[in-house]
């Protein structure tokens, strides 16, 4: 009989075109679009250096000290600055046409000029002052002191020695874009429940012909809908594989290194995802149209809130309305993703694994209390 | 007995829709029921089903007590539903299959009932069509293999042929009174008079869901003053000599409209030649004469007072 009912049910859902563009093909285009949309976000977060000039005079030939250190600070991988070397007509020029972000001129005192105010004119302004400072420091210490040369000024000075230690709680790199990402899973988890709509819709006799066909057969309807979502967890799980699949080895998306998890968290998401259509389909007592905008409703106001749509919500959410972050199935395994991505302890992820698990039990539950039923008071 | 209903009430708020029904159905029937839109057919099969609950009586199946769990008494009852109630991403063989599969777990016992009840709708051609690729007729046709294909004992079709065209409904007509033939039991609701009278062999008559009458056509018919109605065409008839034939020796009524002359008469003989005496001693001319014997619309017409379609 399970089998019986099983392959048939499976063949009933995959071949449902309209279901299977939702659940399947929907989340892997919506992948395709984030990837061209959030591909650069991480280089455009990154540290670049900054493209100035300075004045080749005879000022800054002869200032050794500012020379060095402005020749230092821009060579290597991790410099501050291009540097071009020019003369002042030729630096103006190229500030006016926008290739340069300020140009440095060593005159009694060291200048800079800008065309505009930003992060990289601040950068460089730090920098000359940060030099003025201390080489000011150094000419008075030597003044009152000229022995301290000799007993390692320069050195104590040029030490910028770390007095705090940085504790990273991973050994993996924060990445705000695989917010994104798993947002978009745990979005397509919840995408599960337009299965559980219609597994309730096909055993409610109140609901369908065909249910009610199915409820005057000699089998308990539990039964036949336990068989059925069986079927339907089946096929959504293979569809979040396939998903998975295509966000890691198609377009490269970082899960971290604990892949059973990961799967362990989709596999949850699915039965989360599954029992909450049923759930929603035996609570609300309207035609299909309205159970679907119900479910969409709830899974795009959840993709929203879990940052789906701007990663900075999920933060505006925890900050004010922290309780919303735990209500949220889409928050919930959004976060336990992410958690299994960056943080090496699994504190995090057991919480929202249990809040998910917790949540799959509440929608079963309640579906089976409301759909326990076997007689109608009309259909 | 297959079906025994005592006493059937079922109340949807203020609205009675079965009220104090009783009705039994004898094996080898072919069982109508028959009323208008409303009349609470389709109310006392979802009840015989145990679908839906009712506020009072008792009805068995097989002489048991009929319940949802009752497995074995469903497990010899075949369904077909109004509308059809079958799965649109399956082909016909898999439709047949999945809900025969329901009552013969025996995959091989199962595939034979399948081939059987394919046969027996006429749908070989058509095994690996989806539904939303057959006609009507034959969608309904599906909808009866799906019904019948685990051999039922008893049958419960709920007015099959709706909006199917003549010759499917012939089809099926023809089908069910086979499927009597072959043992099963029929109980047959339909709104289609023509129908219940062609293939049922006791009717019972709902209207408000009260029943009004119950037996054969034949005696149906005998409850009724009407004996026959004889139409007349005629050319010129007056108004006094209207009602002089009203007059006449068992004539119930008389309408004279659009050239044809309408009566009615009481049971009793040689009606139709006291009408054309008549004509001919009033040098009345006619010409096309017909004569029908009274329907089921009539029977329903004089117990309620409304047609059977109102």
């Amino acid at each position: 009989m399970f089998q019986h009912l099983f392959t048939a049910r499976l063949k009933c859902l995959t071949r449902d075109r309209q279901m299977m563009f939702w659940t399947l093909l929907f989340p892997l285009l919506l992948a395709t679009f984030f990837n061209m949309a959030f591909s650069n976000l991480n280089n455009t977060e990154a540290f670049h250096p900054i493209d100035i000039a300075v004045v080749d005079n005879d000022r800054y030939r002869q200032n050794k000290d500012f020379h060095s250190v402005l020749e230092e600070v821009s060579q290597g991988e991790d410099r501050i600055f291009n540097l071009t070397k020019t003369d002042g007509e030729k630096a103006e020029k190229l500030l006016d046409d926008g290739k340069i972000k300020a140009y440095v001129t060593v005159g009694t005192e060291i200048g800079m000029t800008v065309r505009e105010s930003g992060l990289s004119q601040n950068i460089v302004r730090a920098f000359l002052n940060s030099y003025s400072q201390t080489s000011s420091a150094v000419a008075s210490i030597v003044r009152e002191n000229p022995a301290s040369v000799r007993n390692g000024l320069i050195e104590a000075v040029s030490d910028r020695g770390e007095y705090t230690r940085e504790v990273s709680g991973s050994s993996a790199e924060p990445n705000n874009v695989l917010n994104y990402f798993y947002s978009l899973i745990a979005m397509s988890c919840l995408y599960g429940g337009f299965w559980g709509l219609k597994e309730v819709t096909d055993i409610q006799a109140d609901l369908s012909q065909r249910a009610a066909r199915v409820n005057v057969a000699p089998v308990h309807k539990l039964k036949i809908f336990l068989y059925n979502m069986c079927a339907a967890i089946l096929l959504h799980f293979s569809e979040m594989l396939v998903l998975l699949a295509y966000l890691y080895f198609g377009l490269k998306i970082d899960f971290g290194s604990k892949t059973l998890f990961v799967l362990l968290t989709t596999f949850a998401g699915s039965v989360l995802g599954v029992s909450f259509g049923a759930f929603v389909s035996a609570l609300v007592k309207k035609g299909e149209g309205v159970k679907v905008a119900v479910l969409l409703a709830v899974s795009m106001a959840g993709s929203f809130l879990a940052g789906m749509m701007s990663e900075e919500m999920k933060y505006i959410v925890a900050q004010n309305v922290p309780v919303l972050s735990y209500l949220n199935p889409v928050n919930l395994l959004t976060d336990a993703l992410y958690s299994l991505y960056y943080y090496d302890i699994m504190t995090r992820y057991g919480w929202n694994m249990a809040a998910v698990c917790a949540f799959a039990l509440l929608f079963c539950l309640g579906s089976y209390f409301m759909i326990r039923r076997q007689k109608y008071a009309s259909l | 007995m297959i079906i025994r209903v005592n006493n059937l009430v079922k109340r949807y708020g203020d609205l009675v829709a079965l009220d104090h029904l009783s009705l039994e159905v004898k094996e080898g029937e072919i069982f109508g029921l028959l009323g208008p839109n409303g009349s609470g057919k389709t109310t006392v099969i979802n009840c015989i089903l145990s679908l839906l609950k009712y506020d009072k009586g008792e009805i068995e199946i097989f002489d048991q007590p009929m319940a949802p769990d009752a497995y074995d008494i469903k497990r010899d009852i075949g369904i077909i539903m109004q509308n059809v109630a079958v799965f649109e991403e399956l082909t016909v063989y898999e439709n047949i299959d999945y809900f025969c599969g329901l009552y013969v777990p025996d995959k091989a016992k199962r595939k034979k009932l399948v081939e059987d009840a394919i046969d027996f709708v006429g749908l070989n051609d058509f095994r690996k069509f989806y539904p939303k690729k057959l006609s009507g007729g034959l969608l309904r046709r599906l909808n009866i293999a799906c019904g019948i294909a685990h051999r039922p004992k008893l049958i419960i079709l709920d007015e099959p042929t709706v909006a199917v065209d003549p010759q499917s409904r012939n089809n099926i007509l023809e089908g069910i009174v086979r499927l009597n033939r072959e043992g099963a039991t029929i109980v047959y609701t339909s709104h289609y008079m023509e129908e219940v009278e062609q293939i049922c062999t006791r009717i019972m008559i709902l209207d408000k869901g009260r029943m009004i009458a119950d037996g054969s056509k034949e005696e149906l018919k005998a409850m009724i003053t009407l004996g026959e109605k004889i139409t007349v065409e005629t050319f010129s008839l007056r108004e006094e000599q209207l009602s002089a034939l009203k007059k006449l020796p068992n004539i119930v009524s008389a309408e004279y409209r659009d050239h044809l002359l309408v009566v009615k008469s009481g049971k009793g003989q040689n009606n139709l030649e006291a009408i054309l005496d008549f004509l001919k001693r009033n040098q009345i001319t006619f010409g096309k004469i017909y004569s029908e014997l009274p329907t089921l619309n009539d029977v329903f017409l004089e117990i309620t007072g409304k047609q059977l379609r109102d």
